[in-house]
């Protein structure tokens, strides 16, 4: 199997239940999906049809009520708590709707938090978090806090989080919904380019038909059901 | 980036609320440090004043003297023991006595009391109450067979001057009863009428004789030590080198059995208060860190999806009880120095209430009417380890909620 098609998430007849009062709710049913290398995938579908659960579950923030989900072959019933930070820590990237940075450290400080949690040196850390606040189009505002920078600053801050640790995945959670038009598409540039220079993949849930448009593979959901699984 | 740096970060994040935080604790330090500084002072001084009123802080005596003072118990080669603890470190001075019951008789009246025969020459004002509080006339040099000090109240009870005669009897080493007349040669006014009226000083070399002792015997050797907290240490050590079954050694706690007691109530309500304060205080903090965390459970949720794992979450959250901790103790030296100082150098004045009370005494020992303040190495120890320890404690219940976080449940989206 090449890189470019090496499994990196595997969900197999995921079923995520969740109990509201005394009713049952399948919010997942029977689901299977594989996501490899490279991908640019969005997962698409009305409110309620179960994107976020499985994004949640593919995060390992969530676990299914039954069946398995891999992440590079590992499967994560299996992986003890300590075992499931590492994994979120070192193999998975979050990029969230509201860019969730910590407010009272830096640009710099925040895309260096999570290399600081894996234990790399401090010079090594500042090479590589450089590097990306380069990438990411944020040079010289690496002192600069959350509050000081524009939203579309910060969601490139949450991408720089995000991907300095060259994670497996990087989960986005409507990552252009708090910006306007021109910082949305000047975000999908920067994933997008990512994505094709880097091969860092990327699998969003999102409502925005520009994500929806750019992506390689669109996964329709509804009732927790997959409805479509295309390729653009 | 690192966790403390973080955690320090994150305590001003609220300065308004970390300062009254750094506050409430400098607090703790401030009222610790008056409460166990007038503490620390006013038992030194009391089991000092006590010391020199006769017993020092290590007897060193015949056994069973302790239990019942009769004169027929009595040390042998008292100068020998007296040169050895002598040349004890830590020993400021060590002195030779008889004590005694006696009665005192004036050509008009009789009282009964107690008497302390000294050596003038190895007796100083530094280290005997009673020569200190002398107010009228002088010590009886050693020459003076005939002499006699006695308190103000005797001598007004007796109705007795600076000069006049007064007669005493006892009884001797057979049980005999025996008369001596002295004249006074000074009058002494500790402010205690307990002491004033019942307690007189004799030359020792005219005791033994009237008592039939020989030259080396006397009833005790009292050794007043450099730092009244090293007595107990003392009297082992002094007990060591006499090697006597004979002989007892003991210490303050043991001859002074009242003051013991009085200090040891006292000192046990002094802690009780405190940590009720710390207690009260401690309530403050958790209010603080908790309320922090609360805040920031969203925060903490996005922390562990990307990776921190709980145990590193829980050290941050302590960590922050720790700055504040180094906080409030930087805080709280600030504070309570200017008061420290005023209380050791100047101190606060009660003679008026004390006055109105009618004495300066408590278990049976003069009071300074004027409350300093001393604080002992391990007290200051102490204190700022039992304030950072709180601290620190305070927080082990917010870092916990902070592990139970949940990131789901904080992040309703991802």
């Amino acid at each position: 199997m090449s890189q470019q098609h090496r499994a990196i998430v595997e969900l197999h007849n995921i079923t995520r239940t969740y109990i509201q009062g005394e009713i049952e709710v399948n919010a997942v049913s029977n689901l299977n999906l594989t996501i490899s290398a490279g991908e640019f995938t969005t997962l698409c579908g009305p409110s309620g049809s179960g994107k976020t659960t499985v994004l949640n579950m593919i995060g390992a923030l969530d676990e299914p009520t039954s069946g398995v989900v891999t992440i590079e072959g590992r499967n994560l019933t299996e992986l003890n708590r300590s075992e499931i930070s590492a994994l979120r820590r070192d193999r998975i990237g979050f990029v969230f709707q509201s860019y969730n940075l910590i407010p009272v450290l830096t640009a710099y400080e925040n895309a260096e938090f999570v290399l600081a949690l894996q234990g790399v040196k401090p010079a090594e850390r500042r090479e590589q978090v450089m590097a990306i606040l380069k990438e990411v189009g944020l040079e010289g505002l690496e002192h600069r806090r959350p509050d000081e920078i524009s939203g579309g600053q910060q969601q490139r801050v949450a991408i720089a989080r995000a991907i300095v640790t060259h994670p497996a995945i990087v989960l986005a959670d409507e990552p252009t919904a708090n910006v306007d038009s021109a910082t949305a598409e000047a975000l999908l540039d920067l994933m997008q380019e990512l994505n094709q220079n880097d091969g860092v993949t990327f699998l969003f849930s999102t409502h925005d038909q520009r994500v929806i448009d750019r992506a390689k593979r669109v996964i329709h959901l509804r009732d927790g059901k997959l409805e479509s699984d295309i390729l653009q | 980036m690192q966790l403390n740096r973080l955690a320090w970060k994150n305590l001003w994040r609220n300065k308004r609320r970390t300062l009254i935080t750094g506050f409430s604790i400098s607090l703790g330090v401030f009222l610790s440090v008056t409460f166990t500084g007038t503490g620390d002072y006013t038992y030194t001084n009391m089991i000092d004043a006590s010391a020199t009123m006769g017993l020092g802080h290590v007897t060193v005596e015949a056994k069973g003297f302790n239990d019942s003072p009769t004169l027929d118990k009595r040390l042998k080669n008292t100068a020998k023991l007296r040169s050895e603890i002598m040349q004890l470190d830590n020993v400021s001075n060590a002195t030779v006595r008889i004590m005694g019951q006696a009665m005192f008789a004036s050509a008009s009246k009789s009282v009964g009391g107690s008497f302390l025969a000294i050596n003038p020459t190895t007796e100083s004002a530094e280290f005997n109450l009673l020569i200190r509080a002398i107010t009228e006339g002088e010590i009886f040099s050693t020459n003076d067979h005939r002499g006699i000090i006695i308190g103000s109240v005797m001598a007004e009870k007796l109705k007795l001057k600076l000069g006049k005669k007064i007669v005493y009897t006892t009884t001797d080493v057979n049980g005999d009863i025996v008369g001596e007349v002295a004249r006074i040669r000074a009058i002494f006014k500790t402010g205690l009428d307990e002491v004033d009226g019942a307690m007189v000083l004799l030359p020792i070399d005219q005791v033994r004789k009237t008592l039939g002792y020989t030259h080396d015997e006397a009833s005790m050797i009292t050794v007043i030590i450099a730092d009244q907290r090293r007595a107990e240490e003392m009297s082992v050590q002094i007990a060591a080198i006499i090697n006597n079954d004979e002989i007892e050694t003991l210490s303050w706690q043991q001859t002074q059995r009242d003051l013991m007691g009085l200090i040891t109530v006292d000192k046990t309500t002094n802690y009780l208060s405190q940590i009720l304060i710390g207690l009260v205080i401690a309530a403050g903090i958790l209010n603080t860190l908790l309320m922090g965390v609360m805040e920031r459970t969203r925060e903490f949720g996005i922390m562990m999806a990307i990776g921190m794992p709980p145990s590193v979450l829980f050290r941050l959250v302590i960590l922050e009880s720790f700055w504040l901790a180094i906080l409030g103790l930087i805080m709280g030296v600030i504070i309570t120095s200017p008061w420290y100082y005023y209380l050791y150098y100047i101190g606060l004045d009660f003679t008026e209430m004390f006055d109105e009370m009618g004495g300066y005494s408590a278990g049976g020992v003069l009071l300074d009417p004027v409350i300093h303040v001393r604080l002992f190495k391990e007290s200051i120890i102490a204190i700022l380890s039992g304030v950072f320890s709180l601290t620190l404690i305070s927080g082990l219940y917010p870092a916990w909620k902070a592990v139970k976080t949940n990131p789901v449940d904080t992040l309703k989206t991802i």
